[in-house]
């Protein structure tokens, strides 16, 4: 039904906006997604543009914005802004690497509604977070994590993003999240910013792919966002994580503005547009980048059984993998799965 | 003595959009967002439902368009699974 009613006509707005609002970040992973658009370097809107970016989604029915990074927390009005946002009823999801987290700032997020925090760990152990997120970073985070808990924040989750190297720490990531009262949410590798140089080494193997599948299917409780529609077995469908949702459901906004469909297609074949020249919303509805790729249609995946259940998978994955959207995902639960015999 | 039932008007319920649920207009229907747990429910209602307009923060009717007698009975169902669902609450009766 989902799929059904998405196709018919474009929403009226994105249901949630990534917006990563600053590029500046304390950590340097070696997967970060926004290496590159730092790189590129364009500066921050200013607090004054923040506001009115939110203006636009609030009078545009966004349920929900994602605040991320960068670190967010490092920016010092970050905090305005997202009491802003909620103010105007809208839910606000704050992804951050939880080294900055002192009591004074979990008390200011407590007073906070309508607010989901995450925290980014990519590791059960301190050797295998290190290895990716640098090291000590294991305990700095775990230590933001436990006053979290402590201090009695809902709403919190540990994110992971899964790699070769992490995969085979999940069920002892579940464990330890639980330990603070967090859910597990976990995401997926992909090759944009600064993983394009890591996918070859950190990508899943088609064993763990194969594992991963099954152990999502079993596990309904932990979140995946839209991360895995590709690969989540039929059960998950029902969750609505069935299909991409760049410039269908959500679009993301650069720390200078610019706009994309998804944080993970935030190239420069892919920009939109940028808030301070157009509404959000407007580029939403009428740049050629979003209509274009409402309209891919991954033309060797028409036949396949599974068209319905992944739409061709992941754009960025198929685009930094191989400069074309019109491609299927590479990680093919199909192609995965018949590697088996 | 008769019925209290039999001398008032007939009434149907009225519906308000839960506190902690969002909802709006789309070409399709209706797209509810529920605020705990960010979940989307699609419900391909057309022109039949319409979420007054107002604070998105404050409290939102749900109205029901005239409708043909013969599809009465299928918003009243829709409505009901909505009400179980607990993306609307049933706030009292509307004269009809």
């Amino acid at each position: 039904m989902r799929s059904d009613l998405l196709s018919s006509e474009p929403l009226v707005a994105p249901v949630n906006v990534t917006w990563e609002i600053t590029g500046r970040c304390n950590l340097d992973c070696r997967h970060c997604l926004s290496a590159d658009l730092r790189a590129r370097g364009k500066g921050e809107l200013t607090f004054e543009e923040c506001l009115a970016v939110v203006d636009d989604l609030a009078a545009a029915e966004v349920f929900q914005i994602n605040f991320g990074g960068g670190e967010p927390f490092l920016r010092d009005d970050f905090l305005s802004v997202l009491e802003y946002a909620q103010a105007k009823g809208i839910t606000t999801c704050v992804s951050t690497n939880g080294t900055l987290l002192t009591d004074e700032l979990i008390g200011e997020l407590l007073r906070m509604d309508h607010l989901f925090l995450q925290v980014s760990l990519d590791g059960a152990t301190a050797g295998t977070n290190d290895a990716i997120r640098g090291a000590g970073s294991f305990a700095r985070i775990v230590a933001g994590v436990r006053r979290l808990s402590e201090l009695g924040l809902p709403d919190l989750s540990l994110n992971m993003v899964v790699t070769r190297l992490n995969a085979g720490e999940i069920p002892d990531f579940v464990s330890l999240a639980e330990s603070y009262g967090a859910k597990t949410r976990l995401s997926r590798f992909r090759p944009s910013g600064a993983a394009c140089h890591t996918w070859d080494a950190l990508r899943l193997t088609a064993a763990q792919l194969r594992w991963l599948a099954a152990y999502l299917g079993e596990h309904p409780e932990i979140l995946t966002g839209d991360s895995f529609f590709a690969l989540a077995p039929e059960g998950r469908r029902e969750l609505g994580l069935n299909r991409c949702g760049a410039a269908r459901m959500t679009m993301s906004i650069a720390p200078d503005g610019g706009v994309y469909p998804c944080a993970f297609l935030s190239d420069p074949a892919f920009l939109a547009g940028n808030v301070t020249e157009v509404s959000p919303i407007a580029i939403f509805h009428d740049a050629g980048v979003f209509r274009r790729l409402r309209g891919t249609d991954v033309e060797s995946c028409r036949s396949c059984a599974r068209l319905a259940t992944c739409h061709g998978g992941c754009p960025a994955v198929a685009y930094f993998v191989s400069r074309s959207v019109g491609v299927p995902d590479p990680e093919c639960l199909r192609e995965v799965m018949a590697g088996v015999s | 003595m008769g019925s209290a039932a039999s001398t008032e008007p007939l009434s149907t319920p009225r519906y308000i959009v839960s506190p902690s649920v969002r909802v709006r207009r789309e070409s399709f229907g209706l797209l509810f967002y529920d605020t705990r747990s960010a979940r989307l429910t699609y419900v391909a209602s057309g022109e039949m439902l319409s979420p007054s307009a107002g604070d998105p923060c404050g409290p939102r009717e749900l109205a029901v368009a005239e409708l043909a007698p013969s599809r009465e009975q299928a918003v009243a169902r829709l409505l009901e699974g909505l009400q179980a669902k607990g993306l609307i609450v049933a706030v009292g009766s509307a004269e009809q």
